[in-house]
């Protein structure tokens, strides 16, 4: 059951970046991600990972790839203006691409299937216990990622304000 | 642990400035605040209590570069006091984002944890994102700050991948246990962790702008705001060198037969390409940041050391490196000013205008380039030989064969100082300004002449 709902999940979020890469109108490759967001989340049910499922959602599908669609409205993205590129980048795109899908399908068919679920707890991803990380053993970084997010606040309102000189 | 609180709090302090009305006495604060966190920093340098050992560790290796970095932030903040005094930029948004930049770089030269480690290039990053658009109606600027940021992100990511992959391959985040399964199971560990390592090592050589990750760089530079730069090319340079260096030297020094010549590519390419295409440029802030990527290369010579000399080296390369830039950066600051652009001719006649900011630049371009009296020369001579004697020879051929073809556009800036016609326009500095650069110029000349102190004060720390 689960390795079928795996299956699905993979085929869905594959197929579905794949379309984001080749849709020609943008507002259909921002669905097409939003649909890509919703089945990575649901990997993350799989993996007993209930907080980031949630966040996922919340936070990707909801909020940011909502605004992004406003963008595209507004500024009226959704025409195909598609300037025709020389073929060069793509193929070094494809090329350096094509070599790090090699590698990587190499080192997790290298991966020894005991020794990839050794370390797994399968209580770990719940709320509670992340809770708990968060603010035991992982308080630090968790305190230290308010200097993070407030630097980025404040550069959001400086691009955003006039210069003292425009007054 | 402390250095770390009160940057942090430094950049809120300059955040409630705005409100509460104190601008004008910012300035002041901070470099009060800043002499005060170094003095703190030294004060911890000697104390044995660690806080969060699993995820920072202020050993004296943090306490030297934090140190190190401080220092030069001070520096920055002399040079850079009359650009915000012009009233151009919001001096607090700018100064608040500075100091949250130097708590990512105390973060980074201290983590133990690889999610520090990422946080850490996160805080240092998002700033300089910012403040390298902080030019909003310059074309240049919105394309260094676009450019910067999405090549960022692109790197950022991959080097998450690459932690991810190691986590999966050892089970944790701590970069001792990994070098503890790193060191046990050196034959056979998971070919995941040499995928991670490689994902690690392509994320951080962005950071440090080697080659072939190096095409944001002179874009970046050239378009940012000239004191932006030279935090750039100093601050966030040396906090990146800091970060690669613990984590390669200390974590995967166990595999580094697995790693070394990839690296070792990196470093030819990184030299030639930087020495050479500096060669060709015509703007000095340009020709700057090529420099800045043919010197990560011979830093990035460091990392392949094995011995306890490395450390030392590091330190001595990017303390050389570092205040060398940043007095270049402050000459060409101030010549900027005076004749409205960067290129080599805006140089010609220096000499006998401001002669004390000709003699700043020759000092800085001499160390540089690594010619005897600057303490650049010690730092290419202690690191070249104890690559040598690690038996990288081709490595230091290449390494050799760059320094002499810096030394080419390194003196164009000096030959172009001392001939042409002086220009009547000039500029007036102020008393402070002219003890800072002074200060900085007779401490690369002292570090030149009596090495050893300086190499004794790290032996005696480490």
């Amino acid at each position: 059951m689960d390795q079928l709902v795996f299956l699905i999940l993979s085929i869905i979020s594959i197929g579905a970046a794949l379309a984001v890469i080749f849709s020609k109108n943008p507002v259909y490759s921002v669905l097409f991600l939003i649909l890509t967001f919703f089945s990575i989340a649901g990997h993350y049910v799989l993996l007993n990972a209930q907080f980031l499922f949630i966040v996922h959602i919340i936070v990707y599908a909801g909020a940011i790839m909502v605004l992004f669609l406003f963008v595209i409205m507004l500024l009226n993205l959704n025409k195909t203006n598609e300037t025709s590129k020389s073929m060069l980048p793509k193929i070094a795109g494809a090329i350096s691409g094509g070599l790090l899908l090699i590698v990587l399908l190499g080192a997790v068919k290298g991966l020894n299937q005991a020794e990839a679920s050794q370390a797994v707890n399968a209580d770990m991803g719940s709320v509670k216990n992340l809770g708990k990380i968060l603010f035991s053993e992982y308080l630090l970084p968790f305190e230290v990622s308010s200097a993070l997010f407030l630097s980025a606040m404040i550069g959001a309102v400086m691009l955003g304000k006039k210069n003292l000189k425009d007054h | 642990m402390k250095t770390l609180i009160l940057t942090a709090l430094l950049g809120i302090v300059s955040m409630l400035s705005e409100i509460f009305g104190f601008r004008k006495y910012l300035w002041t604060i901070l470099v009060l605040g800043l002499t005060g966190v170094f003095c703190v920093n030294l004060s911890e340098l000697t104390s044995a209590y660690q806080y969060f050992p699993n995820m920072v560790v202020f050993d004296h290796y943090a306490g030297v570069f934090s140190g190190l970095i401080i220092l030069m932030a001070l520096v920055w903040f002399f040079i850079s006091k009359d650009q915000y005094d012009s009233n151009e930029f919001n001096q607090a948004d700018h100064y608040s984002l500075i100091m949250f930049a130097l708590t990512g770089t105390i973060v980074l030269v201290s983590f133990t944890h690889l999610a520090m480690l990422f946080l850490g290039i996160e805080i240092l990053s998002i700033p300089m994102f910012i403040l390298a658009g902080s030019r909003k109606h310059e074309l240049s600027s919105n394309e260094a700050s676009l450019k910067y940021f999405i090549m960022g992100a692109f790197a950022s990511g991959i080097l998450l991948f690459g932690i991810a992959l190691l986590y999966g391959a050892t089970g944790t985040f701590n970069i001792h246990e990994i070098a503890l399964i790193a060191s046990n199971n050196s034959g056979s560990v998971s070919i995941l962790f040499y995928t991670g390592i490689f994902m690690v090592m392509i994320g951080l050589a962005f950071k440090v702008s080697a080659v072939p990750f190096h095409f944001w760089t002179p874009d970046v530079y050239e378009g940012s705001p000239l004191v932006i730069t030279a935090f750039m090319a100093t601050i966030v340079k040396t906090a990146a060198f800091a970060a690669f260096y613990r984590l390669f030297n200390t974590t995967f020094a166990p595999l580094i037969h697995q790693w070394g010549s990839t690296l070792s590519v990196i470093i030819i390419f990184t030299i030639l390409t930087g020495n050479i295409l500096a060669v060709y440029q015509t703007s000095v802030k340009r020709m700057l940041a090529y420099s800045g990527i043919a010197q990560a290369g011979y830093m990035l010579m460091t990392i392949l050391l094995t011995t306890y000399e490395s450390q030392n080296a590091l330190i001595l390369y990017t303390s050389s490196y570092a205040l060398s830039t940043l007095c270049a950066f402050a000459v060409l600051h101030y010549v900027v000013k005076i004749k409205g652009s960067d290129t080599f001719e805006s140089f010609s006649g220096l000499g006998k205008s401001h002669p004390l900011l000709a003699v700043i630049m020759v000092i800085s371009m001499l160390s540089l380039a690594g010619i005897p009296p600057a303490v650049g020369f010690f730092a290419k001579f202690y690191l070249f030989s104890a690559v040598l004697q690690q038996g990288y020879l081709a490595l230091v051929i290449v390494a050799v064969l760059g320094s002499l073809i810096s030394v080419y556009y390194y003196f164009r800036v000096i030959i172009s100082m001392y001939s042409g016609e002086s220009e009547t326009e000039s500029i007036q500095l102020t008393v402070i300004n002219k003890a800072v650069l002074v200060l900085i110029g007779c401490l690369i000349i002292l570090l030149g002449v009596t090495p050893g102190l300086f190499i004794d004060a790290i032996k005696s720390l480490t």
